[in-house]
């Protein structure tokens, strides 16, 4: 709530006398504690900086630890040293401007012009600095403004220029002469405020002499906190570590330049001087070895704290750990709605939620207080916010003390809104809203017709649960992330919670064409779904299935589709041809959802996907769907077609093969000889799964429940029951055939340059059959192939994702429909050109 | 509002578009494969595909790793397979090692003999006169054209190495074509118009040969359209390319997703990636761009050019922990005084 105050952030370079200002202590004794164990004054946890042990009070403003904020110390260097991180921006400088008269090289009627230039930029619409600069740049690019640094006469004082040079990371040359700091110190302090101007630097801001550091800030120590460790001993942090360091050096130079040492040593320890500030600043700086603590392992110093994805900007700003939440495996729960979640007692006597006591409801309030078990309250926060636990001993105290503006933190109950959460979250569907019912066991329990959008399975998942505490963020779940608000896809529009697996098998033996059932088996499915009337009998004692599915239908609902050349007609609430399939109620491609949802709305469509996965699975269960052994025997028939797919592709192989040997193919382009023999030959190789899946479908029906599960989309497809029952086919790595192995051969059980399609990875056994060892060594070729790029592809699109967000999180919709980004510039003017919203497109009207 | 919707139908207002645009473009791209090449089907032109492809246009490569084109031809020529071929013929860029059967050369003399084979030289429909001009146009060299032969004499010898980069330059010079194009092929429509596909992008070239109807040479380069069509038309090729993509891969996505991501990288009137060198490396704010990549180099630099950070944006807010200013987070809640009042 006080974030709200802070209006803009303004970065600037620090002075060597605001570092003075800041400062509590100069810090002078490279060293932490004395010999008894306390802090020495004047080190580098002088009590000054502010405390971390307990207990102690901060010597300059007197707070605890948890009331101290920590004050910058300082430590000034003998002799100045370059900022590291700086080099490259001091580098520039010294190009552009002149080493005698410290102007920039360029006429006053040049330098006009650049900056009318400027002006002209920085007036227009963008004012942020890198639009600025590239703008620059690009002007720069056209000739239009000459480059400094390329100016071989300065136009002011006329001296000839001469050449800088930088050497990483901190080294700067002047016609291959070594210039000190304080020299470059001195040549930036001299460059005018108007010349920087013209740069693109903000002298109110930023001193360029200032990269040269002479005042060291040291930060408090709560920001490089020492821990002890079990041993009673203490264990600096790595910044304290480098900062004795740098203490150390500057204090040996100091006592050397005092003795009058000899001007190399001192060079010498002003170079180490400079490479300890320079890992203290960035460990990871190229050039320069990494500092090590004595356990070799690498220093973590400033900017590896700041840096990456385990750095402070994306580890603890960007993403915070937070309470009132859990973690636990998941289970399914056929009787839950979708929109609810099972939560375990043991989590929901834990998490809580506020009760925001007011004039109104203070009398519910006390009673909640005064509970002493279950639906109980666990924390009173008083009006001053000081949270106190209600025990045994307080609770009548506390009852006594409740008045409005209090707020009492009570346990879950059924009903409050939660929010799951299953990682990766991919999109905005990983997390949702669910209403919270409170289970026995330890497992957080979802319906199984959510799992889709979570991308969950039960073989031992494990689901976040959130429990928003603010009441509008309660508002925002209940009303903007509940699953059934939620049922189209805001990716294409489609229904992404729908049928699945053995619910699309029930529905498909249901609604087939001459499916009946008897009245004892029609009415527990119908009851099942809480349907207390019979349909209309298709024969004596015998009823459709099509009635039976029809009575989920509401009473007015027409629809008339034709899917995949089947044609489907739904009259006046009854199923009249057709059968209801994927494409009807899958995920992806509902198409009776989709009017259902259009015509009756969310809620409808919502019990409506549970009544029929509920239904579905009865029947399922009922005319039982197993699949075994028998269904991976082939009939003669098929086994006879598939000798001849095998021989056929065979006798295809060869003949490439002889084409190729006898140079006739016809090369593809950008390819050569071999690869195209190759490309052609596998292609060839791989249709035989084609043609034995195209036996399969006019060989084996829906008798074989393979054969169905694949056919109604519910689980594996027909390529998986081809590899199970007639050949595994060609094996791919890398999607060529496999290549390399011994010398001239994949496995050493061929002759050498064997070119046959056995020899390069094609497998006509099937795992029903069992695989010949050779050809048991190709298949895990392939499969480790596949293994490895599935690992690939998931870093590359996680990536990928990252850097689409990072792009256009920014941007929103705006009153007028125009999609904005953050500065409020356009980048569409209506929203996809019609302003549709994306989940919604699918729906007519 | 666009008219005969319903108004049920419309956008929320504040909806963080440009996140729901990348989710739905992210999540799918789990499934998508690696395999740039897969299949590669015989003799038609080869393109990059799956995940590889939405990478390369998302992040604006110059150089795609397979451009190529589409031509249309004009339409009095269009169904004339012969006026086709010509034109095809200008197209593929033919080296002349192409259309040779082999070559002698003596580096010491600096003489190099090109032996023509004449099969492919009447496939392409070209003499031997016409490639001797041609390559007397370099400066190099001098040719002269002997019946099956051409032979190549070398102007000024500096040693056997030049002589030899020589040799090999003219062995890979284009004797017919436009440079960039590996390969092209006559396709026909179900109509019987003719059209052709080619490997490699050239619009600028292409669009000098009569008969091409210069308005309507497809690329999957967005960068080439861009350079020959304007802006409009490479945004239409990045979001036409990543659909035909997803598409390919049996994936959906609406287009909506596609167009702000498209729209998004064409803002500025030039092809932007959306990493950390194009759109998410400018962004206004110094915290949102130090969130991101390269925090330390985005720190110093604000602190150089005391740059300000207006905390407008997603990523800012949400490391200062204030509330973010899309979605709800657009929205005040207020309640009028008169309804307190009448609460008490």
């Amino acid at each position: 709530m006080h974030a709200e105050s802070i209006e803009y952030i303004k970065f600037t370079t620090i002075s060597p006398e605001q570092i003075k200002k800041m400062s509590v202590a100069r810090l002078i004794v490279p060293d932490t504690y004395n010999d008894e164990g306390y802090p020495i004054d004047s080190g580098l946890i002088d009590q000054r900086l502010g405390v971390i042990d307990p207990g102690l009070r901060c010597k300059t403003c007197g707070g605890r630890i948890k009331t101290c904020p920590g004050h910058f110390g300082h430590i000034e260097l003998v002799r100045p040293v370059i900022h590291p991180e700086f080099a490259k921006t001091i580098y520039s400088l010294l190009q552009s401007t002149c080493h005698s008269c410290h102007r920039i090289l360029a006429t006053q009627k040049e330098a006009a012009e650049v900056k009318e230039k400027v002006a002209e930029i920085v007036s227009s619409d963008e004012l942020d600095t890198a639009t600025v600069l590239s703008t620059i740049e690009e002007e720069v690019g056209k000739g239009k403004i000459k480059k400094p640094k390329s100016v071989k006469k300065c136009p002011h004082c006329g001296a000839q220029q001469r050449k800088i040079k930088l050497e990483r990371p901190t080294f700067f040359y002047i016609d291959s002469n070594k210039m000190k700091a304080d020299e470059i110190r001195d040549w930036l302090s001299k460059i005018s405020d108007d010349d920087l101007k013209l740069l693109g630097m903000d002298p109110s801001a930023t001193r360029p002499e200032w990269f040269v550091i002479t005042v060291l800030l040291v930060p408090p120590v709560n920001v490089r906190p020492s821990i002890t460790l079990e041993s009673g001993e203490r264990s600096e942090d790595d910044l304290t570590h480098k900062l004795v360091d740098i203490m150390r050096i500057n204090q040996r130079l100091e006592q050397d330049i005092d003795a009058g040492a000899p001007q190399i040593i001192i060079d010498d320890l002003w170079e180490l001087l400079q490479y300890q500030v320079t890992t203290y600043f960035n460990n990871e700086t190229p050039g320069i070895p990494v500092a090590r603590h004595r356990s070799t392992r690498p220093l973590k110093t400033l900017a590896q704290r700041l840096k990456g994805k385990e750095g402070r900007l994306r580890y603890n700003l960007s993403g915070k750990r937070v309470n009132f939440s859990a973690r636990t495996v998941i289970s399914p729960d056929a009787s839950l709605t979708i929109n609810q979640v099972g939560v375990p007692q043991k989590i929901a006597e834990v998490l809580t939620i506020p009760l925001y006591v007011t004039k109104w409801n203070i009398d519910e309030a006390k009673r909640y207080l005064e509970r002493k078990e279950y639906p109980m309250v666990l924390n009173v926060i008083t009006k001053e916010g000081m949270r106190k636990r209600v025990t045994e001993v307080n609770r009548e105290e506390l009852l006594k003390l409740v008045e409005p503006g209090y707020v009492l933190e009570r346990q879950l109950v059924n009903g409050d809104v939660g929010l799951m959460n299953r990682q990766p979250t991919l999109h905005k569907l990983s997390i949702m809203a669910h209403t919270i019912k409170v289970i026995p066991g330890r497992t957080l329990r979802i319906h199984v017709s959510a799992c889709n959008p979570y991308n969950a399975d039960f073989d031992g998942d494990e689901m976040n649960l959130h429990v928003p505490q603010s009441l509008e963020a309660q508002a925002e779940a209940r009303y903007l992330m509940q699953p059934r608000d939620l049922i189209l896809s805001p990716r294409d529009g489609e229904p992404i919670m729908a049928l699945q697996e053995d619910e699309l098998i029930g529905i498909f033996l249901l609604t087939r064409e001459g499916a009946t059932f008897t009245k004892r088996e029609a009415c527990s499915l119908l009851a099942g779904v809480g349907v207390t009337d019979l349909p209309k009998q298709a024969s004596k004692g015998k009823y459709s299935g099509k009635a039976i599915f029809s009575m989920i239908l509401p009473k007015d609902f027409s629809f008339d589709g034709k899917l995949g050349g089947e044609k489907i007609s739904i009259e006046k609430g009854e199923l009249a041809e057709g059968t209801i399939t994927v494409k009807l109620v899958g995920e992806g491609n509902g198409a009776l959802l989709i009017k259902l949802f259009e015509q009756y709305g969310s809620e409808f469509v919502n019990t409506f996907i549970l009544n029929l996965s509920k239904l579905a699975v009865a029947v399922s269960a009922m005319m039982g769907v197993t699949v075994s052994v028998k269904d991976y025997y082939n009939a003669d028939q098929v086994n006879k077609e598939l000798t001849a797919i095998i021989d056929g592709t065979r006798k295809k192989a060869d003949e490439l093969l002889k084409k190729y040997k006898e140079k006739k193919l016809d090369q593809l382009p950008g390819y050569t000889r071999k690869e195209t023999f190759e490309i052609e030959v596998m292609a060839e190789l791989e249709s035989a799964r084609t043609l034995a899946a195209n036996v399969l479908r006019k060989y084996v029906g829906p008798e074989n429940n393979t054969q169905l599960m694949a056919m109604v989309k519910a689980r594996g497809n027909i390529l998986n029951f081809v590899q199970t029952s007639m050949l595994l086919g060609q094996q791919a790595v890398r999607g060529r055939r496999p290549q390399r192995g011994y010398r001239g051969r994949v496995l050493p059980y061929f002759t050498r340059r064997d070119n046959t399609p056995e020899a390069k990875g094609f497998i006509t056994s099937s795992f029903f059959t069992g695989l010949k060892p050779v050809e048991f060594f190709m298949h895990a070729m392939g499969s480790r192939d596949s293994a490895m790029s599935k690992s690939l592809v998931i870093a590359q699109s996680g990536y990928l994702q990252r850097r689409l967000i990072n792009a256009m999180q920014d941007f929103y919709v705006g009153e007028d429909l125009s999609v904005r980004d953050a500065a409020g510039a356009l980048v569409q003017t209506i929203y996809g050109g019609d302003g549709i919203d994306p989940s919604k497109e699918k729906l007519s009207e | 509002m666009a008219k005969g919707k319903k108004e049920s139908l419309i956008m929320t207002s504040g909806e963080a578009v440009g996140t729901l645009a990348a989710q739905s473009i992210g999540e799918p791209s789990t499934q998508m494969m690696l395999r740039a090449f897969h299949s590669a089907g015989i003799s038609s032109v080869i393109t990059t595909r799956g995940l590889p492809r939405v990478i390369e246009l998302i992040d604006a490569r110059k150089r795609p790793r397979n451009p190529g084109m589409i031509i249309r031809i004009e339409k009095k020529i269009s169904k004339d397979y012969e006026k086709v071929r010509e034109i095809w013929r200008k197209l593929e860029d033919v080296k002349l090692s192409a259309l040779m059967s082999g070559y002698d050369e003596n580096l010491r003399s600096g003489v190099m003999t090109v032996h023509l084979d004449p099969e492919r030289l009447s496939s392409y429909e070209i003499t031997g006169r016409t490639i001797a001009a041609k390559l007397g146009k370099r400066e190099d060299i001098t040719t002269e054209q002997d019946e099956k032969d051409i032979v190549v004499k070398i102007k000024k010898k500096e040693g056997v190495k030049s002589t030899r980069t020589v040799f090999v330059n003219v062995l890979n010079s284009s004797i017919i074509g436009i440079p960039g194009i590996n390969k092209a092929v006559v396709q026909q429509d179900e109509d019987g118009t003719f059209y052709i596909t080619t490997s490699g992008s050239n619009i600028g070239e292409a669009m000098k040969i009569d008969g091409i109807e210069k308005e309507d040479i497809y690329s999957n380069d967005p960068f080439e359209v861009l350079k020959n069509y304007g802006v409009e038309a490479a945004r239409n090729t990045i979001a036409n390319e990543l659909i035909s993509t997803i598409k390919e891969e049996g994936l959906t996505v609406s287009y909506r997703h596609i167009g702000l991501v498209a729209d998004a990288m064409t803002l500025t009137g030039e092809i932007k990636s959306a990493g950390r060198h194009g759109i998410a490396g400018e962004k206004a704010s110094v915290l949102a761009r130090a969130a991101y990549e390269e925090t330390v180099k985005h720190f110093i630099n604000a602190g150089v050019f005391g740059e300000t950070d207006r905390l407008s944006g997603v990523a800012e807010n949400i490391l200062i922990g204030k509330q973010i200013g899309v979605g709800t987070g657009r929205i005040r809640l207020g309640v009028r005084k008169e309804d307190i009042k009448k609460l008490k």
